[in-house]
């Protein structure tokens, strides 16, 4: 990511991304999560680090710290701040890391309501309809095998889990031009499957929560 | 949006929902999913061995109102036909009977698949699945 630039107030080159290096004024920020923070843009992150990190620039950034400052950095130490709050909630989960890397990448990442059926999944979303059917007609009967099923998601979710992170370092240990884009790819069907049995979760919840209210 | 009548009948009025013997090998079993919604939907065929004629059909769907429709009249349209012919069933025959509006249109495509699956899997079991393989 290319981020150099010229400072807006002595105008000189290179200038640095967070505080100009020569007048020490603040840029405006990036918004790039990744270049924000000044971190390489790969999968898996050290999330110690970035908490490091973050609490640090949140003390640079802190608009209190603008009041008697020009305008336009106080108007960017709120910009950068809202950034770095953004930027540390997405970067600091997995998941949501992943999905902004594909955003980023220009990999469509379905909504929160598309739910791809994956296919081997079918019997037992069917199974699972089926059992919520019966619960909502008043049969408690199901519950075993409701709380059975709902065991075995969240398997499948750790499972899924485990082997993303195999896929961020894959992903991260290919050159660029070389490979990412098919790991790019399998993460991403891997995260619509997620999101897919996680909806099943939810449901199973919602429906037992609303049964017992 | 609204449904039109024939879907709020088949909807309030499902014909045939219920389910048939998996095990029986005169019963094919079409279990389907659309990506796009999530909605799954069962349909199974009952197929006289004698003489290839469809005698029961039942269905159970979890999704949409146009899903549940479509499946509904799927279940009607095969009793009755032979097998080849309920084959040639095309989505677009349930489009119509039912003014399904081009964003339904996916619900009577996932029952056409629904069809086409009972009949692989009736096939499947009773030993004519390479010529369907073929053909597929
Ligand atoms: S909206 Fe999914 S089948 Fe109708
Ligand atoms: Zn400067």
């Amino acid at each position: 990511m290319d981020h150099e630039h010229n400072c807006w107030q002595c105008g000189s080159a290179d200038a640095g991304s967070l505080f100009c290096r020569y007048c020490n004024s603040l840029q405006a920020p990036i918004p790039d999560y990744y270049a924000f923070f000044g971190l390489p843009r790969t999968l898996s992150v050290d999330t110690d680090e970035l908490q490091n990190r973050f609490y640090s620039m949140s003390r640079l950034l802190h608009p209190d710290r603008f009041t008697r400052r020009s305008e336009q950095e106080r108007r960017y130490s709120l910009e950068a701040s809202s950034i770095l709050n953004d930027a540390y909630r997405v970067l600091r989960d997995p998941i949501r890391r992943a999905e902004y890397v594909l955003k980023e990448a220009g990999y469509e990442i379905g909504e929160q309501r598309s739910k791809d059926v994956p296919p081997e999944l079918l019997e037992e979303v069917f199974e699972l309809n089926m059992a919520l059917d019966e619960l909502r007609m008043g049969d408690d009967g199901v519950l075993p095998q409701l709380d059975e099923m709902r065991r075995r998601f969240l398997e499948m979710l750790a499972a899924i889990d485990a082997a993303l992170e195999t896929k961020f370092q894959r992903h991260d240990t290919r050159p660029d031009d070389g490979g990412k884009a098919e790991v790019l790819e399998e993460i991403k069907s891997a995260l619509h499957r997620r999101r897919y049995i996680r909806n099943l979760v939810n449901e199973v919840d919602r429906q037992l929560s609303s049964r017992n209210a | 949006m609204a449904y039109s009548d024939k879907v709020l009948d088949h909807y309030n009025h499902p014909r045939n929902v219920g389910s048939l013997d998996k095990q029986d090998p005169q019963v094919g079993t079409g279990l389907v999913g659309a990506p796009e919604c999530g909605d799954v939907m069962k349909l199974q065929i009952k197929v006289n061995p004698a003489t290839g004629i469809i005698e029961d059909a039942k269905f159970k769907t979890f999704g949409c109102g146009s899903a549940i429709a479509s499946s509904s009249l799927a279940t009607e349209m095969l009793k009755g036909r032979t097998v080849d012919e309920a084959l040639a069933i095309k989505n677009t025959e349930i489009v119509n009977e039912l003014s399904l509006p081009p964003v339904k249109i996916h619900c009577s495509v996932l029952a056409e698949d629904a069809i086409k699956a009972a009949i692989s899997d009736y096939k499947t079991k009773n030993g004519v699945a390479a010529e369907t393989a073929q053909t597929a």
